[in-house]
């Protein structure tokens, strides 16, 4: 049943995640998409005692359903070749939803953890926040028109294709972004007629048509979409609209805790990628939303000198 | 047309599981007597009922003397009752009415305090410095006002299942996606059928079909009243800026104008615009409407004006010919009840509604009480208690084990939207882009639904138009998923 949104935790009542603890750990990694994967390729063993945990059923983030993709070589490489360094635990289907920095009385960090034995909590000296974003939807955006079905991010029509099934017949990709571009492709590729559009003031990749989205037209299944073309208003009738422009980094579970953010909504990180909070950093789309994910991979091996323990 | 078989014969027949014919339902149900209740949509509290500023309204602006203000009063004394039998969610967060200028404050001195008097109602006047205190992100600029104390916030959704569900513990039969295409008067009984070619018959049919009803009335030969669809478009927000309040202007001749209120989950409403339209399904949104609703609530709550937004949507209230509601016989058999142009006080007024609706029934049929009726719904499962604690929808965190016992409940989701509104799942961030595979799935293993029948919301809203044949450049390892237990 829906409930009130918590912002805050009491530990009390919460027992310690039993099965999983023989002490704290070293290093606790929240997300196991690109950053999290670099780092770990990088630290390897050095990192010490490391947990690394993640909502998914399997690490990749959400990029995962795009791979293996042309122009995605050096994510594909990462990922496929990755193994899991000796030593460190990775909890998959496993949700930080809270997160207790550590204070005088308590010297470690906590993260409140859920999964499907319940809520529990997990202690870490250091803490990498690594848990990148979710797609930006239409309603982020306010895009005015009806709400119908076929509306959708890239993240949903790909793990739709994967499931098996095709999410519709005629799509417009809005957006130019590398991601947006493969997954037109990969629409393509299982026989969906697809448009791809994005705004003049784009990052300059080729799309068919240079517009701003305006209008989202039909009900109770998307029939056109209008776009602003040169001045003009353009309607492209489409039964299916992947809204690919990008992601919103995955702060709400820091709620209270003190970790600091910038105002567009980002974990705000030093050059070292140090939050406010001793002990605790933040690499990836967590920090930079608009970040390629070759930068996510470059801030994961980079992050893997710089902690306590690290290799240099 | 005498040789079509009956699929189903009920004593009374209800049209409509908006807010207003589920509280009807409910009320019938303590007769000794055969119910049931036809709906067009896939679930239950799609119309009207679905957007709305989701207040429990005491209904001191109401012109005194009319049913609606007399119903709002009786409601009032009914909620608290109805709240704690059904479990329904409350907040009474109160409302200030907020003047910006001397003009407004003598509008609430001359027009606003005697009406709510009229009604019974007391209002509080408070200086400017009261306001500011008891509500520091009220707009500096204010010059009194007065608070209304008895108003609240509810999930509207919630409530209308509560209603249906506790009918349907007490007997009540529901019938979703029934869209009703004729109607047949007889002297003892009505005949009413469906799109679908189902054909029930009832001794008495309530008409509670929300924005509908007159057209209800016109397939059985009835042209007394007329419809037309006012649009009010809204905006939430997480950003709450501390609001606590219901924050109300004073009202202008055509409106109870642009609000923000409190969600009884979290998160603020603003609106409503107010928008005559001409087609009783356009729920568009537009550009204009947002940019009224930000000027709006940014004279009321300067915060507001350039919040961020999580979702935008828009709803149809009904705004009838007469003025008034008009609950009575229709003009060709006593047999058909209209229960119309409600409005936007359903909601507010839904206790009392029923209430009285179910009293003209049982006294128009010479209905007895039912000797075993259960007064109450059982208590919603507390969050500790459900099985599986696996985050599903991540930007709510709502777990597999919530998911699950909506899927089982007593009235369960049909559709995608269903779900969402029975959970909260899909609110969030992200809107449901992550999260949907995982729930469609769940449908499939708790509810067998095949994923391609599977809809959002209204009838023709599938979300997958066919199975992939061959998996062209998918690979295949995304498609695995691991089983549950491991």
């Amino acid at each position: 049943m829906r409930k009130m949104q918590m912002s805050a935790y009491t530990l009390e009542d919460m027992p310690l995640m039993e099965d999983l603890h023989e002490g704290d750990y070293d290093v606790a990694i929240v997300g196991a998409g690109l950053s999290a994967l670099s780092l770990l390729h990088s630290g390897g063993t050095a990192l010490g005692r490391t947990v690394v945990l993640d909502y998914q059923e399997q690490v990749g983030g959400l990029l995962r359903y795009l791979l293996p993709a042309d122009g995605f070589g050096t994510e594909w490489e990462l990922l496929r070749d990755f193994q899991l360094p000796s030593g460190v635990r990775l909890l998959l289907q496993t949700t930080a939803v809270g997160l207790l920095p550590a204070n005088d009385a308590e010297p470690t960090h906590t993260l409140v953890v859920r999964r499907r034995q319940g809520t529990t909590q997990l202690r870490a000296r250091q803490v990498v926040i690594a848990c990148g974003g979710v797609e930006r939807p239409r309603e982020h955006d306010a895009i005015p028109g009806t709400r119908p079905s076929g509306v959708m991010t890239p993240v949903l029509a790909l793990q739709l294709l994967a499931q098996g099934y095709l999410p519709g017949r005629r799509a417009l990709v809005y957006g130019d972004s590398r991601y947006a571009l493969a997954t037109a492709r990969r629409l393509a590729e299982v026989g969906l007629e697809v448009i791809t559009a994005a705004p003049a003031s784009g990052n300059g990749r080729s799309v068919r048509l240079c517009g701003t989205l305006q209008e989202i037209c039909g009900f109770p299944r998307l029939t056109a979409v209008r776009l602003l073309c040169d001045q003009q208003s353009v309607e492209v009738e489409v039964d299916t609209l992947i809204y690919a422009t990008g992601l919103l980094a995955g702060t709400h579970w820091l709620k209270g805790s003190g970790v600091a953010l910038t105002a567009a909504g980002t974990i705000a990180v030093d050059a070292h990628y140090r939050t406010n909070i001793p002990g605790i950093y933040a690499i990836g789309t967590v920090v930079r939303p608009e970040l390629d994910h070759e930068d996510s991979v470059r801030m994961g091996k980079e992050v893997a000198t710089l902690l306590p323990g690290g290799v240099s | 047309m005498e040789m079509t078989s009956i699929d189903l014969d009920v004593d009374i027949l209800v049209i409509g599981g908006g807010v207003v014919g589920c509280a009807i339902l409910r009320e019938l149900a303590r007769y000794d007597a055969s119910i049931a209740l036809l709906e067009q949509y896939p679930d239950v509290c799609e119309g009207t009922s679905k957007a709305n500023s989701a207040i429990v309204h005491t209904g001191f602006d109401a012109r005194p003397g009319t049913l609606e203000a007399r119903l709002l009063a009786e409601a009032r004394q009914l909620w608290p009752e109805v709240i704690a039998r059904l479990h329904i969610p409350y907040l009474q967060t109160g409302a200030l009415m907020v003047a910006l200028n001397e003009q407004e404050q003598a509008t609430i001195a001359r027009e606003i305090v005697p009406k709510a008097a009229a009604n019974g109602i007391t209002l509080q006047p408070l200086s400017r410095a009261e306001i500011l205190e008891a509500a520091p992100y009220v707009n500096e600029r204010i010059v009194g006002g007065v608070l209304v104390e008895g108003e609240g916030v509810i999930d509207p959704f919630w409530t209308t299942r509560a209603y249906c569900e506790h009918a349907l513990l007490n007997g009540a039969q529901l019938f979703l996606g029934e869209r009703v295409s004729a109607i047949e008067v007889g002297p003892q009984r009505l005949r009413v059928r469906t799109e679908n070619g189902k054909t029930f018959s009832a001794a008495l049919v309530v008409n509670a079909a929300g924005l509908w009803a007159d057209e209800i009335a016109r397939l059985a030969g009835d042209h007394s009243f007329r419809l037309t669809p006012r649009k009010g478009e809204f905006l939430i927000t997480e950003e709450d800026h501390g609001v606590a309040q219901i924050i109300l202007p004073v009202p202008s001749e055509v409106s109870k104008g642009i609000l923000v209120t409190p969600i009884v989950f979290g998160g603020v409403l603003l609106g409503p615009t107010a928008e005559d339209v001409s087609d009783k399904r356009d729920l568009a949104t537009t550009t204009a409407g947002q940019q009224r609703i930000r000027e709006g609530v940014g004279r009321l709550v300067p915060a507001m004006s350039t919040v961020s937004t999580v979702r935008q949507f828009a709803g149809l209230r009904a705004v009838s010919s007469t003025g008034d509601y008009i609950i009575r016989p229709s003009t060709v058999s006593e047999r058909l009840l209209h229960v119309a142009g409600i409005r936007s006080t359903g909601l507010s007024a839904s206790p009392a509604i029923g209430h009285y609706v179910g009293k003209l029934v049982g006294e128009t049929l010479g209905l007895r009480l039912r000797t075993s009726y259960r007064e109450t719904l059982p208590e919603p499962l507390s969050e500790a208690a459900h099985e599986d604690g696996e985050v599903v929808c991540l930007c709510r965190s709502i777990t597999r084990g919530e998911i699950l016992a909506a899927l089982r409940s007593t009235l369960p989701p049909q559709t995608l939207d269903g779900l969402k509104r029975r959970t909260g799942a899909m609110l969030g961030e992200c809107q449901g882009n992550l999260c949907l595979p995982r729930l469609i799935a769940l449908f499939q293993q708790e509810l067998g639904r095949d994923p391609l029948s599977l809809e959002k919301h209204a009838p023709g809203s599938r979300l997958l138009v066919e199975r992939l044949t061959h998996l062209g450049g998918v690979p295949a390892h995304s498609g695995e998923r691991p089983k549950r237990g491991q």
